[in-house]
């Protein structure tokens, strides 16, 4: 490799041309959207600040880091810090606000020339209705409901971890908006399933499983934890077992598309979460260690599938040679 | 980018604000070559990378992010900030300095010349070169590595510039052959060792000497301590004064909002150190609430 640059051309030739004789057909029908690829980022983890890195419209969706209504300033440093295969973050989602971001912000990731998912959240369940009208209007292809993230003063978890709540901002957000809703679950349950059927029934178009766990670090010098707000959620190849098992729970109890996410850096990543249920992942951690990292797993997927045996990546979904859990 | 945020004393009255838009050109990223790795004195290492495009780009005080995983591993997860300590934009490589301290140093010490490391650059914002007749650098350890390159820059422009190094031993002292060779008119290589370090003493021996024509502007990297000496340098002289700040960082991008500098003000997010530094202009802070007093919040 001469220089840094590595902008593949291969991987942005996967958005626009469909895929010649002999070439795996890598797309996937996605709550009536049809992606070139089922790989997009995971919220939080991606920006148009990627953009001079890798051509974005290569992905299959980009997601936006979650909008809440109101202006939000985050979490107090340290907001990061590394851990055993992974990383624990407490950045606590700050937010320019559903109308700056609206005239800002998201016109940027419009100009990614693919698919927009806009996460959405609150911190009470009628400030995802605020962000959901302001928004309504907006050339966007789905929203994601954040109910799951484990850095906010409230909502967050709470609403995630219940059934009933969950269903309550699903039914509310699909009031406001004509778009398909994804909801992004939280692993920190006993029974994904239950969420993902409350989702489902309320009308959400996927689940995406799953957000990130609960976890901490602690200096042992300083008897201090290594995050300002003492924890935060753990991210990284380390969830991964975690997330697949939790996507295959939630891909048995629904008939709606499953989103992969935990810890996917490879296209043998993506291979595993499909043949255990999901449809479509999301990458998050692996683009912090390499940003060209999800162009580089769309390049290997179609060379995979041959491997694999199957022209179209979509035979993968599901195929998990095991009886699936009783409902 | 070795300091400390300085922000994370609550005795602060001064903070970071960010520098006007200055230039910043393109960042890279992939896998490039490494020609050599060896050690440099008693404490560090020196990588140099064939990296013609950071090398032709990148601006005094600019960082790049080095994947200390090897190719189609994942672990450690976060790559590590570093300073361009020098570049060569002929020959279309870089040089960084850096001390083993954790396990992502351990690993990146591990690669060989000819293998490749994933590299992202030239990222975040460099320092204000401005046409000040005369400028001080200030560094310890580590953090010269982010002054270096403005006193090289200024030697071709033919610009005075005096340079500080500090060191806990004379085996750690970063870049005084590199200021005598390639830009310093005076360099100050002072150490714990013998108490030259001590800033009292730089401030004594700073002001006897330059009292007389004193520098325009300051630049420091390194050391909180050496922050405050700057302080009452610029302070004295009425020079402005810039700081590079270290900070663990994710994206070093600016999208994942991982480095904020310190802590929150009222509603505001502090500065990132990726995006809106790693250089600012170091300021005498308004009136920090008590509610703020957890560090110095910029504005972004």
């Amino acid at each position: 490799m001469e220089t840094g640059l590595v902008v593949d051309k291969d991987a942005g030739a996967l958005a626009d041309t469909p895929p010649g004789p002999g070439a795996a057909d890598l797309s996937i029908e996605l709550g009536g959207l049809l992606l070139t690829n089922p790989v997009m980022p995971a919220s939080g983890c991606f920006g148009p600040e990627l953009a001079p890195l890798f051509p974005l419209a290569a992905l299959g969706a980009v997601v936006t880091k979650t909008v809440f209504a109101e202006h939000r300033a985050g979490n107090p440093a340290h907001r990061l810090t590394e851990t055993s295969y992974g990383m624990l973050n407490s950045v606590g989602i700050p937010s320019p606000g559903s109308e700056s971001f609206r005239n800002g912000l998201l016109r940027r990731y419009q100009e990614s020339g693919t698919h927009v998912v806009v996460s959405i959240g609150g911190l009470l369940t009628p400030e995802y209705y605020t962000v959901a009208e302001d928004l309504a209007e907006e050339d966007i292809a789905a929203f994601e409901v954040n109910v799951s993230c484990p850095n906010l003063e409230r909502g967050g978890l709470a609403i995630g971890t219940s059934p009933e709540r969950v269903a309550e901002v699903v039914a509310g957000v699909l009031e406001r908006v004509s778009r398909p809703v994804f909801v992004k679950l939280t692993p920190t349950v006993s029974a994904i399933g239950a969420v993902a059927r409350a989702a489902e029934d309320a009308g959400a178009a996927a689940v995406t499983v799953a957000n990130s766990f609960s976890g901490m670090s602690v200096n042992i010098h300083s008897r201090a934890s290594t995050l300002g707000t003492g924890a935060g959620g753990y991210t990284g190849p380390g969830i991964k077992p975690l997330a697949l098992k939790l996507v295959r729970d939630a891909a048995a109890a629904v008939d709606i598309p499953v989103i992969g996410c935990g810890g996917i850096s490879t296209a043998e990543d993506v291979a595993e979460f499909l043949i255990a249920g999901a449809t479509a992942v999301q990458v998050g951690t692996a683009t912090f260690t390499r940003p060209t990292s999800m162009a580089d797993i769309i390049r290997d997927l179609g060379p995979l599938c041959g491997r694999l045996g199957v022209s179209r990546v979509a035979e993968l979904i599901g195929t998990l040679d095991q009886e699936p859990p009783t409902r | 980018m070795t300091a400390q945020p300085a922000a994370a004393n609550p005795r602060e009255t001064w903070r970071l604000v960010k520098l006007p838009r200055n230039q910043r050109p393109a960042p890279t990223a992939g896998p490039v070559r490494v020609l050599a790795h060896e050690r440099l004195g008693d404490r560090y290492m020196a990588l140099t990378l064939e990296a013609p495009a950071i090398a032709a780009s990148a601006q005094p005080g600019q960082f790049v992010m080095l994947t200390a995983a090897r190719a189609h591993e994942n672990a450690p997860a976060l790559p590590r900030p570093m300073a361009v300590y020098s570049r060569d934009p002929a020959g279309g490589t870089i040089e960084i300095l850096y001390g083993v301290i954790g396990e992502g140093t351990r690993q990146l010490a591990g690669f060989a010349p000819g293998e490749q490391m994933y590299v992202v650059g030239p990222l975040g914002r460099c320092f204000e070169m401005g046409d000040s007749p005369s400028v001080l650098l200030v560094g310890r350890g580590i953090g010269t590595c982010s002054l270096t390159t403005v006193a090289e820059e200024r030697a071709r422009r033919g610009l005075q510039t005096i340079a500080v190094t500090s060191a806990r031993t004379p085996g750690a002292v970063i870049g005084a052959d590199f200021y005598r060779d390639r830009g310093a008119s005076v360099v100050y290589a002072v150490t714990d060792e013998d108490g030259s370090s001590a800033p009292d003493s730089l401030f004594d021996v700073l002001t006897r000497d330059w009292d007389h024509a004193p520098p325009d502007a300051i630049m420091t990297c390194g050391s909180d301590r050496l922050t405050r000496l700057c302080e009452r340098l610029g302070a004295r002289w009425g020079a402005d004064l810039q700081v590079s700040v270290e900070a663990h960082m994710a994206c070093g991008l600016g999208y994942c909002h991982g480095c904020a500098s310190g802590a929150r003000s009222e509603g505001d997010e502090s500065p990132l150190i990726c995006q809106d530094g790693p250089v600012f202009s170091w300021q005498r802070g308004a009136d920090l609430s008590p509610a703020a007093a957890g560090g110095a919040d910029g504005q972004a």
